[in-house]
């Protein structure tokens, strides 16, 4: 037995493990991303400490590169094409596979997701020997094509699950109050299903903007953004790549608050 | 006598080889609160969903207001359906929900405001235009449920088990103002449910409906008072049901629970002929002591009491059968405990024949 007149009850002292834990996951995973963000500003061309001083050389440097400006606008037609194919195919594709029930569905539907555990570099080869067997031209096209087989699946699962969940008795409901089929899909379907429809597509945009494997199989004389990247690297350590990561690293965060604004980010599964 | 207002002639649909409506002929008067009642799966949602329109009978008509309206699709129908599960626009707010059916039809924006207002506060919703439909209780999504059909002003208002997923209290409540609703706009309503004293506390006429086939069709008291059969018997109210055999048919005395008793007079009964007899809980009489002036007195146990405020149900054991038994509470009434010897009786007007 204790006695408890004598024994001090004492707190014991706890060590914050978890809060530790957490810190040094955080620094793990921003540590690289604060150290590219720290030398595109810095003045010298080295990139290696000590930092000598402050400027926006590199920025101005890329803001008025030909080539840069080229590089981002193929990628964004690029991604702005894979978007727009992947959200009429993936939209079409999903509609099909939640509202019939034919024969080999499920195999059907395992073979829409079936690129997403192939590895990328297997769809490159696969790619290119299937576009010079058509005699095609590599270029920002084979690219979009590429990118769609490569983005299809992400966006047909997102697409599915809403449209699986979406309740059926809501368009019953439009019809009895005086809707026709195409008024029922404007005005009950399309603005419920919408804003995981835009979600999948900005995860669409955002995968396809900076696809590498695919692209370097693909790719005909243009370059994207992350081909110049690659390209520089190649070269010598450019610090104006520095300056390219921290604007793709803003777009990106812009768009993931956009992403939220708009979308109920619960709403997007996976 | 009103005009016929819906009309379903010979109806039949299948699904498949399942015939889930057989051959059906229905009409109702214009402004009656009518109630299809029955088991699931007796065809009665499919009768609804074939006036609505979401159904396509297998073979015969269906007619609103002297229109047939088999074929048109729902659109097109100055019908209006309550939906089980309410199905309310998740995207658009309480006073979206009820103006949809009017905006569809074009209808003037200030005219829209005007009847949604009107018909929020006929469904006691006033001030709640602006909440998101997420945001209601169950009643009060019913309500705009409701509120959603009935601002169209349709011809007839369907309902599908509108008040199925409502707590008991709420249900009640809601029964109740269905039925002041109904008397105040005197438009036709046509009520489906599986619960019989739901559909008692409604409507003024109920259809019995069992296996795609209506059984019995009349008032909530003709159809409580004179079920046309075993299976009405069972399905409204609570029933003890017996089997007899018939020993005499002018007067009608059978023999069941191991003695002689009379019975209402039944039409077209055959000597040594097996029925059913229904004794409701409530023309059962508990007695401590034999009784006089009863036609029929028989001897039991109680085997369980249970209180219910107003009077206790008794379980009592007749030989191998129980049966259920209301004794009001009253002053002057004795009350009875589990174990005690008892007798029960009852008057002959009150012991129905069914044939089985």
């Amino acid at each position: 037995m204790v006695n408890t007149n004598t024994v001090q009850l004492r707190r014991p002292i706890r060590i914050p493990w978890l809060y530790i834990y957490s810190v040094l996951v955080i620094i793990y995973l921003f540590f690289p991303i604060g150290i590219i963000v720290l030398f595109s500003f810095n003045s010298s061309p080295a990139v290696s400490f000590p930092i000598r001083g402050f400027s926006l050389r590199w920025y101005m440097e890329v803001l008025e590169s030909p080539v840069f400006l080229a590089a981002l606008k193929n990628s964004l037609v690029v991604a702005v094409f894979t978007t727009f194919f992947c959200l009429s195919l993936g939209t079409l594709a999903a509609l099909a596979l939640t509202r019939y029930r034919f024969r080999f569905r499920p195999f059907v539907q395992s073979l829409f997701l079936m690129p997403l555990s192939l590895p990328g570099l297997f769809l490159g080869i696969s790619l290119l020997t299937y576009f010079i067997s058509l005699n095609l031209r590599l270029s920002l096209g084979t690219v979009v094509v590429g990118h769609v087989i490569y983005t299809l699946p992400y966006f047909v699962l997102v697409a599915t699950a809403r449209l699986e969940r979406f309740d059926r008795v809501l368009e019953e409901a439009a019809q009895d109050l005086g809707c026709t089929p195409w008024q029922t899909f404007w005005k009950v379907n399309f603005p419920i299903i919408a804003p995981s429809m835009i979600g999948a597509a900005l995860i669409v945009f955002a995968l396809s903007f900076d696809e590498f494997l695919i692209t370097f199989f693909v790719i005909g004389p243009e370059s994207t953004l992350p081909m110049l990247v690659w390209s520089m690297m190649r070269k010598s350590i450019d610090p104006s790549v520095n300056a390219i990561s921290v604007v793709l690293m803003l777009a990106s965060l812009l768009l993931i608050l956009f992403l939220s604004k708009v979308v109920d980010i619960s709403e997007i599964e996976f | 006598m009103s005009p016929v207002h819906v009309f379903a002639d010979r109806v039949t649909k299948k699904f498949g080889e399942v015939v889930a409506v057989s051959s059906l002929s229905l009409s109702v008067e214009q402004g009656q609160f009518l109630t299809i009642l029955g088991p699931s799966g007796c065809g009665k949602t499919t009768l609804l969903r074939m006036m609505a329109g979401f159904e396509e009978p297998t073979s015969g008509r269906i007619y609103l207001g002297g229109q047939d309206i088999t074929f048109v699709p729902p659109h097109k129908r100055p019908a209006n359906l309550v939906f089980q599960r309410y199905a309310l626009f998740p995207h658009l707010t309480v006073f979206e929900n009820v103006a949809f059916g009017l905006r569809v039809k074009k209808i003037a924006e200030k005219e829209v405001q005007r009847r949604v207002e009107r018909i929020l506060a006929l469904v006691q919703l006033e001030g709640f235009g602006k909440r998101q439909v997420n945001q209601l209780s169950g009643g009060q999504a019913q309500r705009v449920a409701l509120a959603r059909a009935l601002v169209n002003e349709p011809q007839v208002l369907l309902l599908d088990e509108p008040l199925g997923a409502l707590d008991l209290k709420i249900r009640q409540q809601m029964e109740v103002e269905l039925k002041l609703l109904h008397a105040e706009l005197g438009m036709t309503f046509i009520y489906v449910t599986h619960d019989q004293e739901e559909a008692m506390t409604v409507s003024n006429r109920i259809v019995v409906m069992r296996a795609g086939q209506i059984v019995q069709d009349g008032t909530p008291e003709e159809i409580y008072a004179n079920p046309a059969s075993t299976f009405v018997a069972d399905f409204i109210g609570h029933s003890n049901l017996l089997q007899a055999t018939v020993l005499q048919t002018a007067p009608s005395h059978l023999s069941f629970l191991g003695g002689s008793y009379s019975a209402r007079h039944h039409p077209g009964l055959r000597e040594g002929q097996a029925v059913n007899i229904l004794l409701r809980p409530e023309v059962l009489r508990v007695f401590g002591d034999a009784p006089e002036g009863f036609e029929n007195v028989l001897k039991g146990r109680i085997v369980d009491a249970t209180f219910k405020g107003p009077y206790v149900d008794y379980l009592v054991e007749v030989g191998e059968a129980r049966l259920t038994a209301h004794h009001s509470v009253r002053e002057g009434v004795s009350t009875f405990n589990r174990g005690d010897a008892i007798f029960l009786a009852w008057s002959q007007d009150d012991a129905l024949i069914l044939s089985s």
